[in-house]
């Protein structure tokens, strides 16, 4: 479904990534993990389509995107969350999800403009679909109409993955779902990661810092240090690898550990 | 090629002036993230307070008359046998005027210094943390309060501004052609470019120097670090207001008083962009590089596309370079 | 969230006039648009006629600066572009129908607002607030220009022509009256639609967070300039209709002074909002007048007096602006939305 082959990327002087290859597989969850500034944020931002890499290419769903844009990317069934929430501010929940069904919609600025016909028709089929599919499902019935600013950063975590979900996509990103989230957060976050795999066969790329959640929930995981990749199997295997222990308890002092 | 170089002098010393009212903008936009639009019409405000002080003050009853105009005896001497328009004479009549000169120059450095931080307190500060879309909107609003109040204020006619320095033609021949400049507007080009040049000593070797750099570089870690970041805004508002109504003096000399040099200021502004809104040194180089090619403009085109120049150019390199020429690029990280 | 409004259908939650008194509201509002005319007399006619005209170039304002989040310090020059296209099709073809002279200033403009635009691409904010300034200037150097004054009278700026609706001239104050606020309260509910579909959506997504918007396959490029052109669409009607009400105009009506007016209006009104750019614009246009109508009695028409009147205006319109953003930044449209708030809770509001 999608696969990255020997990108690089580097700033400057820092190598955000060093030759990085892998593959997901469609219908997967596949994990990415590493300490803080490995490189897994920078990996999403190449697959997304905010970077390009210096070298190196990425495939998905059978094309080479390399060298696309983002927008573009996005509307061949790409999508994902952001570390720091990425919300419209401004927005209500209902409005923030609704703009995740801005691929699957038609009608242009005329139609837009003249609402009565095919552009009220759309958006009212859109707000059916949405509230079956997404609203229901992730559980967010209660504030649909409210502004996302006013919500726990839990539920803006939730409204991110909701507003991703509405695009339908075929691959889908995490970046940190449950960073920073409680135990039962977390673990209705998990089972609603697990249900979207279910549900609609969703590929996801899943970047995590929650060991458990991701040897749990995982069918690969792929493990970055500075930048290159380590480790690259199931969780079984990755977990027993000895760099990769080496990568996160650490060995010098400077390191973050953030097992 | 003699012609060529004439211009190019009128160039430099024009860019010498955009670069001082430059200086103005750009010292704001570091300290408070604030771009001015009406840095101009502060700048309208010094060369009217120019005006009141060197003009309309020592006319009045209660003034000496040495004020008006200084004529000790070894002036007169100095004088009786200068023949006129020689570069004798102009001296001599520049020296009469050195007590209005200064006299206006201390008023309107004190009174634009007032100005400002009377606009600082009661309406920047307000506006603290707000977006920079308010913030340059207050500006905005800010020409207007100051075009207006400037119409309600001198409503007399305005008359000839003395010069700040001695005022003679210069003539010297280069290439085989003759060319001349007045020794005015050189004076000037000096006080500008000292002015520039003092400001940048000031702000790498002194304490409330390098506070400002501090501030310009990240507010809070500012703050953290016990700098007193509200004075380091009225510092800024104070150094644009004083280098300003010393441009203001300096463009009433040139152009005359009008409210047109509040519009000179939006100019400015492009240029500013155009060398890069927090580098010193590209504003520099971008206000010496208008003031040339609105310079070579004038002499192939005419004065009417001379004025646009400064919008073409800045359409341009926006286009080419988003940060202008030295200016920093702000990264987004996602 | 108190709404005590339930509906049953998905439309009638998207609906806009979704309570009864609200709805009485816009019936009464157009009542007395509609009769307006027969009891007014020709001064406030011309004033409503200049503010419905405003309203219009400042509701396209508003697409683009209150929803998409780009500045812009240049729209009198797509106003001009409006009037003056205006003036040479007339030029041109004498006898052209009004509403086709319109949709050929809108498509002009339009084009304009395209190429005004381009760098929208590569800058925001400040950068592009001095950008469409300076495009502004270029497009009054250019209407000023010799070469084109056979279509736009040059410096000492031209006549106009009046509209000719089937063999009948529009010349009276009332008549213009009724050819323009029909063609506002159109383009009014137009940009209303435009905001609670996907188009605008993707707009008012950009302005939140451009790259959050990208992600969700939002193209920035076409997005911002589509967003640029409406907007400049806007005010190219706007500057067809000025041609048309105005017995002449000059280069200088649309200069800087036009294009901040156009922001003021949003901004005391209330940005990102569909009723902000008509609120702001009927508050900002008769501050002058008031203060006419003030100034007057109180100098008894002193001519010396009067030559303070357009300063204390300037005054007027830059306190107004300051005031704004320190004491109402959401401009008028948030004391609107309180009263509404408050009628919607009645009888339990306090
Ligand atoms: N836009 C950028 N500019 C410069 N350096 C960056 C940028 N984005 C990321 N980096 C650097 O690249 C490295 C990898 O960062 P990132 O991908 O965010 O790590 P992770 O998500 O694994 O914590 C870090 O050293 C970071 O500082
Ligand atoms: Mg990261």
């Amino acid at each position: 479904m999608l696969s990255v082959t020997h990108a690089s990327l580097a700033f400057g002087g820092i190598r955000a990534l060093d030759d990085v290859s892998f593959t997901a597989e469609t219908g997967h969850i596949t994990a990415i993990i590493g300490p803080n500034g490995a490189g897994k944020t920078s990996l999403f931002n190449i697959i997304s389509g905010f970077y390009q890499p210096q070298s190196g290419s990425i495939h998905f769903d059978g094309t080479d995107i390399t060298g696309m844009r983002a927008d573009k990317r996005a509307a061949m069934g790409m999508a994902r969350t952001f570390q720091n929430i990425a919300l419209f501010r401004g927005m209500t929940v209902l409005d923030n999800i609704k703009l995740g069904g801005h691929t699957r919609l038609r009608s242009g600025f005329w139609s837009s403009g003249f609402y009565y016909g095919a552009a009220r028709r759309e958006e009212a089929a859109l707000r059916a679909d949405i509230e079956r599919d997404v609203i229901d499902f992730l559980e967010l019935d209660h504030i649909r109409k409210a502004p996302v600013a006013a919500l726990p950063y839990g539920l803006q975590k939730r409204v991110e993955l909701a507003r991703a979900l509405a695009m339908r996509p075929k691959v889908l990103l995490l970046d940190e779902p449950v960073a920073g989230m409680n135990r039962e957060e977390t673990e209705d976050m998990a089972r609603f990661i697990l249900d979207i795999q279910d549900r609609w066969e969703t590929t996801i790329l899943l970047v995590e810092h929650d060991m458990g959640m991701v040897m749990d929930i995982s069918n690969k995981v792929i493990v970055l240090n500075f930048g290159r990749k380590i480790a690259d199997g199931t969780p079984d295997v990755v977990q027993r690898q000895p760099d990769v222990i080496e990568a996160y308890l650490g060995t010098s002092e400077d390191r973050e550990v953030t097992v | 090629m003699g012609q060529f170089v004439q211009y190019l002098i009128n160039g430099v010393i024009s860019g010498g002036i955009l670069a001082l009212i430059a200086l103005g903008i750009v010292s704001v936009f570091k300290a408070t993230k604030v771009v001015n639009f009406a840095h101009g019409h502060l700048i309208l405000f010094g060369a009217y307070f120019y005006f009141t002080f060197a003009v309309m003050l020592p006319e009045a009853a209660f003034m000496p008359d040495w004020v008006r105009s200084w004529e000790p005896e070894w002036l007169v001497a100095y004088r009786a046998d200068a023949p006129s328009f020689s570069p004798k004479a102009a001296i001599a009549s520049w020296i009469s005027d050195v007590p209005r000169i200064l006299l206006g120059l201390a008023g309107a450095l004190a009174a634009n210094a007032l100005l400002a931080l009377l606009i600082e307190r009661l309406v920047m500060r307000p506006l603290l943390g707000q977006s920079t879309f308010a913030m340059i909107l207050s500006t905005v609003g800010l020409i207007w309060v100051l075009e207006g109040s400037a119409g309600l204020i001198w409503t007399a006619e305005a008359e000839q501004v003395p010069s700040l320095g001695p005022n003679f033609p210069i003539r010297f021949e280069l290439f085989g052609a003759n060319l001349f400049l007045f020794s005015g507007s050189l004076f000037n080009l000096l006080i500008a470019l000292a002015l520039f040049a003092a400001l940048m000593l000031v702000l790498r070797y002194t304490r409330s120097g390098v506070a400002i750099r501090a501030t310009a570089e990240d507010q809070s870690t500012a703050y953290a670090m016990g700098i007193n970041v509200p004075r380091v805004f009225s510092s800024a508002w104070l150094i644009a207001s004083t280098t300003g109504a010393v441009a203001g003096a300096i463009l009433a000399t040139r152009t005359g008083l009008s409210p047109a040099i509040g519009l000179f200021g939006l100019s400015v502004l492009a240029v500013v962009l155009m060398g890069g809104l927090d580098s010193f040194a590209g504003v520099l180089l971008a206000s010496m590089l208008i003031g040339v090619l609105q310079a070579m403009t004038q002499w192939k085109l005419g004065g009417e596309y001379a004025e646009i120049v400064p919008y073409v150019a800045v359409l341009i390199v926006i286009l080419i370079r988003p940060h202008g020429f030295l200016g920093q690029e702000e990264i987004e990280r996602i | 969230m108190i709404t005590g409004h339930y509906k049953t259908r998905y439309t009638a939650d998207e609906g806009i006039w979704s309570t009864w008194p609200k709805q009485a509201g816009l019936v009464a509002a157009l009542v007395a648009l509609a009769v307006l005319p027969l009891i007014a007399n020709n001064y406030v006619l011309l004033l409503a006629g200049q503010i419905a005209i405003f309203i219009i170039a400042v509701v396209g304002l508003n697409v683009l600066v209150g929803y998409t989040g780009l500045m812009s310090l240049g729209h009198g020059a797509f106003f001009a572009i409006g009037a003056y296209t205006t003036v040479a099709v007339h030029h041109e073809f004498p006898n052209t129908f009004p509403l086709i002279t319109l949709l050929i200033s809108i498509a002009v403009a339009a084009a304009f607002g395209v190429l005004f635009g381009l760098p929208s691409l590569r800058v925001k904010g400040l950068y592009l607030a001095v950008a469409t300034l300076s495009a502004n200037f270029i497009v009054l150097f250019l209407i000023r220009q010799e070469w084109l004054a056979e279509w736009t009278g040059g410096v000492s700026g031209t006549e106009t022509p009046n509209a000719v609706l089937f063999g009948y001239e529009l010349r009276s104050q009332r008549a213009q009256y009724y050819f323009i606020v029909p063609i506002m309260l159109i383009m009014l509910l137009f940009a209303q639609n435009l905001f609670r579909t996907r188009f605008g959506r993707a707009l008012i997504a950009i302005r939140d967070k451009d790259y959050s918007a990208e992600i969700l396959g939002i193209s920035l490029y076409s997005h911002k300039l589509k967003s640029f052109a409406i907007s400049a669409a806007y005010c190219g009607a706007a500057g067809c209709l000025w041609a048309y009400f105005f017995p002449a105009i000059l280069p200088e009506d649309f200069g800087l002074n036009m294009s901040i007016t156009l922001v003021v209006c949003l901004v005391a009104g209330g940005m990102g909002r569909t009723l902000g750019p008509v609120f702001g614009t009927v508050l900002i246009l008769l501050v002058p007048e008031i203060l006419k109508i003030v100034f007057a009695n109180v100098t008894d028409g002193d001519a010396n007096a009067q030559m303070l009147f357009s300063p204390m205006r300037d005054i007027a319109f830059g306190v107004l602006i300051i005031g704004f953003l320190i004491f109402e930044p959401m401009g008028l449209v948030s004391i609107w939305d309180r009263f509404w708030r408050f009628v919607d809770r009645w009888p339990f509001s306090k």
